[in-house]
């Protein structure tokens, strides 16, 4: 029990730390009184790139008056073309106290200076915990919808996961291929993420387990040699090295261990967010293991 | 006693001498190569010294092979390769300013090689494996090092050189955490630690390729002005009269240091220290002759790096430590100690 309290935190510190700490949802009990409190909310402002996703899919546009700041950036943001039409935020609690939303969704693991700060003001602000899981990603989405006075968007959103999850499930590899999802710097999301459970779905294994990461963790190029999956699993098929970090993702040794016939791409802004666009992650997974496997 | 005896006797002493001489060399060129292999057999990864041997020669299994040579062979390459080029570069400047504490790191060199890095990349003129940056990161120290030298004039004080490479490295060092909070990187500030406490982890050899024709270009342009520095010893004027062309010679090592350093920096990041301790650590194996202190100079700074980048995979982090983060843990303290040596003449610049 204990072993298993210190590996959440551990693994939460880690998260926090890294490219997780630009994200964060999955609809979690917690010190949430009431799921739909009295009258639906008319200014809603969003801090984290992932509730911008929810609120984006099943807030009315009018609802939305600010987004976060990476809200239109098209790696990242899912809903970046719809985020356009939205004010952008600084991600700090001046130009929301300014605004004076009577909703601020959050993450959990993120700006918690701010986020306390809005709460000592009197506003409303609602946590997001980082998701999981598939399924977890539903129940924040029907928490969002609740939230936002449209339960039947998020039903709608709900059962297109639901079909494409049965898709997978027609599509899925039977040979439980080891995949290990490597993004920038060596970043691997741990067993316990997200996505585990979409490779799950299409009949995959998430080897960073053998890597001993619960939630997630820095790989070295060494141990992912060592570790040797059969696929890897990146967001781009010819990255470009924009920085050191991106670099890591065109090293010689990768590139000889995984020619493009053994990655399986999927962009992160399908993968980064528990959320709606889980359902096309899904498909364009099931599409890629098809070509693999062809 | 006849005529040959005494030729002969001359002669071996002259031989013995030789021999006393290269010794030093001889001693940290085996001492670079045991650290070489040493950095090959180290890493996250457990492999055999006899493994390592195997996959340097081309056997053992595809996973060692590529372990060794692609991932850890690039690095050590590197860590020898950016560790001479500070330690020579430290040398050479210290035997054109006659003044112990000059080294690239106190004069903003690698610093401001940095942010010429980071804004070739920020206006998105290249990526991090273009030759455009090691290219912009040698001009920045370039001018750097020649703007420290114009403020702080030529017959500069020790004290006039460090405050103003001190302000120089502080000014750099702000401009590459400025530029990279600006570019639209979500992930800046793991970048921006990379540029201001580098790190050799997880090269290639493109990485190899992009940095090493520059610092053999530098390294040469160094070597070449060696001769130089004796007459520099007696002060400019003494030398010129020895026929020394004084302004070459600083464009030159101003050059030469820029190459070295520009080239390194631009893979590497800023690594600090290498340069001022290099040349100190040898200078009592060769005595304080400046032409013949660079060869040892490069080999002490290479054996310097190739150290920390050793001790930075076995400390025991969760995240991996930056190379730099160790060089000034131990450069720091050092550089402190030469201040209260050179105490005396820090004072007397003042007066």
């Amino acid at each position: 029990m204990v072993g298993g309290l210190i590996d959440r935190l551990v693994a939460a510190a880690a998260t926090i730390l890294t490219v997780a700490a630009l994200i964060a949802p999955a609809a979690v009990l917690a010190a949430e009184p009431a799921l739909e409190p009295a009258g639906v909310p008319r200014r809603i402002a969003s801090l984290n790139l992932c509730t911008d996703q929810l609120l984006l899919s099943l807030a009315d546009p009018e609802q939305i008056i600010g987004l976060s700041p990476y809200a239109r950036d098209p790696t990242l943001s899912w809903a970046a073309a719809e985020a356009a039409r939205h004010p952008l935020l600084s991600g700090g609690a001046e130009d929301v106290m300014v605004l004076k939303p009577d909703l601020v969704v959050a993450g959990r693991f993120e700006r918690r200076a701010t986020r306390e700060m809005l709460a000592r003001r009197g506003l409303r602000v609602v946590d997001f915990d980082i998701v999981r899981s598939v399924e977890e990603a539903k129940q924040q989405i029907t928490r969002m919808g609740a939230l936002v006075g449209h339960p039947e968007r998020a039903a709608a959103r709900n059962a297109a996961i639901d079909a494409a999850l049965a898709r997978a499930r027609t599509a899925a590899s039977r040979s439980g291929l080891r995949v290990l999802a490597v993004s920038r710097r060596g970043w691997v999301p741990g067993a316990d993420s997200l996505i585990s459970s979409l490779l799950a779905a299409v009949g995959l294994v998430n080897a960073a387990a053998e890597l001993g990461f619960a939630a997630g963790g820095f790989a070295s190029l060494e141990e992912i040699v060592a570790t040797r999956p059969d696929l890897v699993l990146v967001a781009a098929a010819a990255p470009v090295a924009e920085d050191q970090g991106q670099a890591f993702l065109l090293h010689p040794a990768l590139d000889r261990l995984y020619p493009p016939e053994r990655r399986l791409v999927v962009p992160e802004m399908l993968t980064v967010c528990g959320g709606p666009m889980l359902a096309e992650a899904l498909d364009r997974l099931a599409a890629a293991l098809g070509r693999v496997e062809r | 006693m006849d005529g040959t005896d005494a030729a002969t006797t001359a002669g071996t002493t002259g031989v013995r001498l030789r021999v006393l001489e290269r010794l030093p060399v001889l001693l940290l060129g085996s001492l670079v190569v045991l650290l070489l292999l040493l950095s090959l057999g180290i890493g996250p990864v457990r492999v055999s010294p006899g493994a390592v041997l195997a996959a340097l020669a081309g056997g053992g299994t595809e996973e060692t092979r590529i372990i060794v040579q692609e991932i850890r062979l690039p690095r050590a390459i590197l860590a020898a390769a950016v560790g001479a080029s500070l330690g020579l570069s430290g040398a050479a400047l210290q035997g054109l300013l006659r003044n112990p504490l000059a080294a690239p790191e106190l004069f903003g060199a690698p610093q401001a090689a940095a942010l010429g890095a980071v804004l070739v990349i920020a206006t998105g003129l290249a990526d991090v494996l273009s030759f455009v940056l090691p290219i912009a990161a040698i001009a920045a120290a370039f001018v750097s090092v020649f703007a420290l030298l114009v403020v702080a004039g030529r017959n500069a004080s020790l004290l006039l050189l460090i405050l103003s490479g001190l302000a120089l490295s502080s000014l750099a060092g702000a401009g590459t955490a400025l530029t990279m909070n600006l570019a639209p990187n979500p992930f800046a500030a793991l970048e921006i630690s990379f540029w201001l406490l580098g790190s050799l982890e997880d090269r290639s050899l493109r990485h190899v390729m992009l940095a090493l024709p520059f610092i053999v270009a530098g390294a040469a342009v160094l070597a070449s002005q060696r001769h130089a520095f004796r007459p520099l010893g007696l002060g400019e004027e003494a030398a010129a009269s020895l026929g020394v062309d004084v302004a070459r010679t600083r464009l030159l090592v101003i050059l030469g240091v820029a190459l070295g350093v520009g080239g390194s920096v631009a893979v590497s990041g800023t690594i600090g220290f290498i340069g001022l301790i290099g040349p100190h650590l040898v200078r009592p194996l060769v005595g304080y002759d400046p032409a013949r202190l660079m060869l040892p100079s490069a080999l002490g700074g290479a054996a310097l790096l190739l150290s920390a980048d050793i001790a930075v995979r076995l400390l025991p982090a969760t995240t991996s430590v930056r190379v730099g983060v160790l060089t000034a843990l131990i450069g720091v303290p050092f550089f402190l100690w030469l201040i209260l040596r050179e105490r005396r003449a820090l004072g007397g610049g003042l007066g």
